[in-house]
């Protein structure tokens, strides 16, 4: 009768299994990984940046992230084939946006994602906000039987991610931690602390888009303190000698790698921003059904030709 | 594995989820209860042979989606475990083919539990001993502290929440209400605490309601689950509601009478309270009677009944506190869960599905929650506009009625109800739901006040029949269209099958007129309830008098839902249409319930 401890409950993840890692219901279906990641990835800031125009907090739009990203993950996971990269991501958000106290309608959620897939490329970074606005209101207006059709969709979708995740929509983040990381570390009386923590929220942003899934495969702490331990040596504040990751139930090993997947990323958005940013590669990255298989099929061509 | 691109590329495969199964892969046995969230059905699983039950979610409003309400609880449910709270195994998929539509329908699943506290405590083959009482009370305070100690406020305890089964286990079921609480957990000796931001007032079944609710404090905290477990705990030994308030100032002035009135050293603060419906003076008591009422137990129980009911919420007892008291350490001490009885001997409990998911909440509570007319401050309400468009739609009674007490006499209504009710009626003889206050269906009923004083207890009520008793109200009369079964409602069916043993006959012309008086008041206020507008002027009430939408506006909402639960239960052979209408019925409330929506939209939730 003793109360099982589950007092940690709230502050775990879910974290996917080797064998969901090791497959995808889209590579099953026969979409290449590395057109996957790139998808993954583009749904991801799509969905960082929707959050952002939905003028949602950063905590509700990481979580969506993180409910997009699993949704992919493993055989049993959406794939590519079957559901849009465009109209997940809208779901992810309307879904966690609904259980936060921050709701979003339909209407606002589907309207902007219209406004965000009228611009002209894929990979939606600070810029956006400046430059590329479309010309024409026309590109982005969602009529009535358009939005009501897409609705439809956006709850079959929602049904669906939830059935793929076993309704388990929660999700731990590492911000809080992060900053009560800090704060044991006793770092906030050097001059530095303030862009070290803006520097560690920066890379825990950064790992929600990272292709290793960072966020599936690691605990918030961990994430927490490998985002701490970098952003410590990119601004110079000395954290102490010994090994103090220990405290935070972070062994070395898995401190390492996370450091080097969180420095990773940055070559792969490079890479990324090779192939599919404006004005380069091939232009958009496909974010539909349709476009995903015209892709696969533009590549079927190129390898039977070459 | 991967299927190489020149094969059937693009075809997407065939998946199955995990948590997440299928409909196919349990037998479904026998429907427990229903409601208009839905039905609660016995299953087993047929790869393990597990009972489980499974509570079907209602995708109603389909506008927004999955049901907020339900993705909380499921949410919540996920992060729970702990021996004494129900468990939610998986969420099982019913894919209906064809019929146009391809809504999917979704069942959470959780074990099978042999009975409900509330059906225990009325089925009169079943008697609790003093042992067995303080090992169900145990455990219902270990189940507390554990959610206190979470963050969790349940904010529906009460009798017919709380499952049992044949092993002595009892656990905390239906989180429909619960949420997250922000405060600091109740400690050691520290009583439960304060809250610094405001909660929706509009929860807690109506009988197990505490004063603070009543009298409108939007900051609550713990206590309020704690009160709960006092009228839960005399309820163990009355073997009904022991505070069966027929309105929210009837509910007030019971508690008063039981445990004094508030007064600044009995309640501090109460003043600055907005009062139950503008009601802000209550005579002084200064001879409460719970001494009096509750004068077979013994002193320890008294006590710990006491700090259970006491009408400070910042000192009343909090779980913690309460499974230290004495009353646990003295003779006789608890029983071992493993050694209390199996009720296996009661058929009757297990012909009538003692799960109880009885339909009819008399709505004290139940609709009272989370009706849409929420106003706006503090949290949301759990269930907020999606009411009526999720599985929670009647409102938190899942488990059967809000603790629909069972008049003194007990229902004799055999016949027609039988074959419906079967499922819920183990309640003992439902009075009529104290729904209304301004519908005064009985006025003469010696039953208004403390039930206990004058009604003998429930075991000492006469066997109930064995079917065709439930807490219902009459359903409206278009119900009673159906040929054969139904029967004519409200007069003793001459075809009652069974004739109640109990002397207490003379009672039985009483309830009937009871009845039927009450079955035409669920008539007028169907009529009423017809209006498009009740919703808005509803509002505009609340507001006029700028304090919360009492109960009885929402009350006045709820006839729909009764309606529509009342719909559910026809048997099966009454003609289709039936339900047609509920169907056709709902698009109304749709509406009614997508305006409140969009007017609460902004501050909806939390």
């Amino acid at each position: 009768m003793a109360p099982t401890p589950t007092q940690s409950s709230q502050l775990v993840n879910p974290l996917a299994t080797t064998a969901q890692l090791s497959s995808s219901g889209s590579q099953l279906d026969g979409v290449p990984a590395d057109l996957e990641d790139s998808i993954r990835f583009a749904g991801a800031s799509l969905t960082q940046v929707a959050g952002m125009l939905l003028r949602l907090p950063q905590e509700i739009i990481a979580r969506a992230i993180i409910l997009f990203t699993r949704f992919w993950v493993g055989p049993e996971g959406g794939s590519l084939i079957e559901y849009g990269t465009e109209i997940v991501s809208a779901s992810s958000l309307y879904l966690i946006a609904k259980l936060s106290p921050y709701p979003k309608s339909p209407r606002q959620i589907l309207t902007t994602y219209a406004y965000l897939s009228s611009l002209p490329m894929t990979l939606l970074t600070s810029s956006l906000f400046s430059s590329k606005v479309p010309e024409s209101p026309d590109a982005y207006y969602l009529s009535e039987g358009t939005y009501l059709s897409q609705r439809v969709t956006l709850m079959k979708t929602e049904s669906h991610i939830l059935r793929v995740l076993g309704f388990d929509t929660h999700v731990a983040l590492p911000y809080t931690l992060c900053v009560n990381y800090l704060q044991t570390l006793d770092v906030f009386q050097h001059p530095q602390a303030s862009a070290l923590a803006k520097r560690a929220f920066a890379h825990l942003n950064t790992s929600l888009l990272s292709p290793q899934l960072l966020y599936l495969t690691h605990q918030p702490p961990a994430l927490a303190t490998a985002a701490i331990y970098l952003a410590a040596r990119e601004v110079g504040v000395k954290l102490p000698d010994n090994e103090w990751w220990e405290v935070f139930d972070t062994d070395r090993e898995e401190l390492g790698f996370l450091v080097v997947g969180l420095l990773s990323t940055e070559a792969f958005v490079k890479g990324e921003e090779e192939r599919w940013g404006e004005g380069k590669g091939r232009g958009k990255a496909p974010m539909t059904v349709e476009a995903v298989e015209a892709e696969v099929e533009r590549r079927r061509i190129l390898e039977g030709g070459g | 594995m991967a299927q190489s691109p020149e094969s059937t590329p693009l075809r997407p495969i065939a998946r199955r989820f995990h948590g997440c199964s299928k409909i196919d892969e349990y037998d479904i046995m026998s429907k427990l209860g229903e409601g208009t969230f839905g039905e609660v059905h016995k299953a087993r699983q047929v790869r393990t042979g597990a009972t489980v039950a499974m509570k079907k979610i209602l995708m109603h409003n389909e506008k927004d989606g999955f049901p907020i309400t339900a993705l909380r609880e499921i949410k919540l449910l996920k992060m729970l475990c702990h021996d004494n709270v129900l468990k939610l195994e998986e969420m099982a998929v019913e894919r209906k083919k064809g019929a146009g539509r391809q809504r999917a329908i979704l069942y959470m699943v959780t074990p099978y539990m042999d009975h409900d506290l509330s059906g225990l405590l009325d089925n009169p083959d079943v008697h609790f001993t003093e042992p067995q009482i303080k090992c169900y009370m145990l455990q219902l305070f270990k189940g507390l502290q554990y959610l206190h100690d979470n963050h969790i406020l349940h904010r529906d305890m009460k009798a017919a929440n709380l499952l049992i089964n044949n092993r002595g286990r009892l656990q905390i079921a239906d989180f429909g209400l619960a949420r997250h609480y922000e405060e600091p957990v109740p400690r050691k000796g520290m009583g439960n605490g304060s809250a610094k931001r405001d909660y929706t007032q509009l929860v807690v079944t109506r009988w197990y309601r505490p004063p603070e609710l009543l009298l409108s404090l939007r900051r609550y905290t713990p206590a309020i689950d704690m009160w709960g477990a006092g009228c839960v705990f005399g309820e163990m030994f009355k073997r009904k509601p022991i505070l069966a308030g027929t309105s929210d100032l009837n509910q007030a002035h019971i508690i008063f009478e039981l445990v004094g009135s508030p007064n600044d050293e009995s309640m501090p603060g109460w003043r600055d309270l907005n009062g139950c419906e503008g009601v802000k003076q209550f005579p002084p008591n200064p001879n409460p009677k719970l001494t009096h009422v509750f004068r077979e137990l013994g002193p320890y129980a008294i006590s710990l009944l006491k700090a259970l009911l006491t009408l400070d919420w910042r000192k009343r007892i909090n779980a913690i506190d309460a499974i230290d008291h004495p009353y646990f350490k003295m003779e006789p001490k608890p029983m071992r869960e493993e050694d209390i009885p199996r009720f296996a001997d009661s058929h009757e409990l297990d012909r009538r599905n003692t799960r109880g998911q009885r339909p009819l909440p008399p709505a004290p509570a139940g609709g009272a929650v989370g009706m849409p007319d929420w106003n706006g401050t503090g949290p949301p309400p759990t269930n907020g506009p999606w009411m009526n468009g999720d599985r929670r739609g009647g409102g938190p009674q899942d488990r059967g009625p809000p603790g629909v007490g069972p008049p003194p006499g007990g229902y004799n209504r055999g016949g027609s109800y039988d074959n419906r009710r079967g499922p819920y009626d183990h309640r003992g003889p439902p009075p009529p739901p104290p729904r209304h206050q301004h519908q005064p269906y009985r006025p003469d009923n010696r039953n208004q006040g403390l039930p206990y004083d004058d009604a003998p207890p429930r075991h000492a009520l006469p066997h109930p029949p064995p079917e065709g008793r439930h807490p219902l109200p009459h359903p409206p009369p278009h119900n009673y269209a159906g040929p054969g079964i139904r029967g004519p409602p409200r007069h003793g069916d001459p075809g009652d099958r069974y004739v109640p043993r109990y002397d207490g006959s003379r009672d039985e012309r009483d309830r009937h007129d009871r009845r039927s008086r009450e079955s035409d008041d669920v008539r007028s206020r169907d009529g009423r309830r017809g209006s498009r507008d009740s919703g808005n002027s509803r509002d505009a009430q609340s507001m006029e008098r700028g304090i919360p939408p009492s109960r009885d506006d929402r009350g006045a909402y709820r006839p729909p839902s009764r309606d529509d639960r009342a719909q559910g239960y026809r048997p099966p052979r009454d003609y289709g249409r039936d339900t047609k209408r509920s169907r056709t019925r709902s698009p109304d409330r749709e509406r009614e319930n997508q305006r409140e929506r969009e007017r609460v939209r902004d501050v909806y939730r939390r």
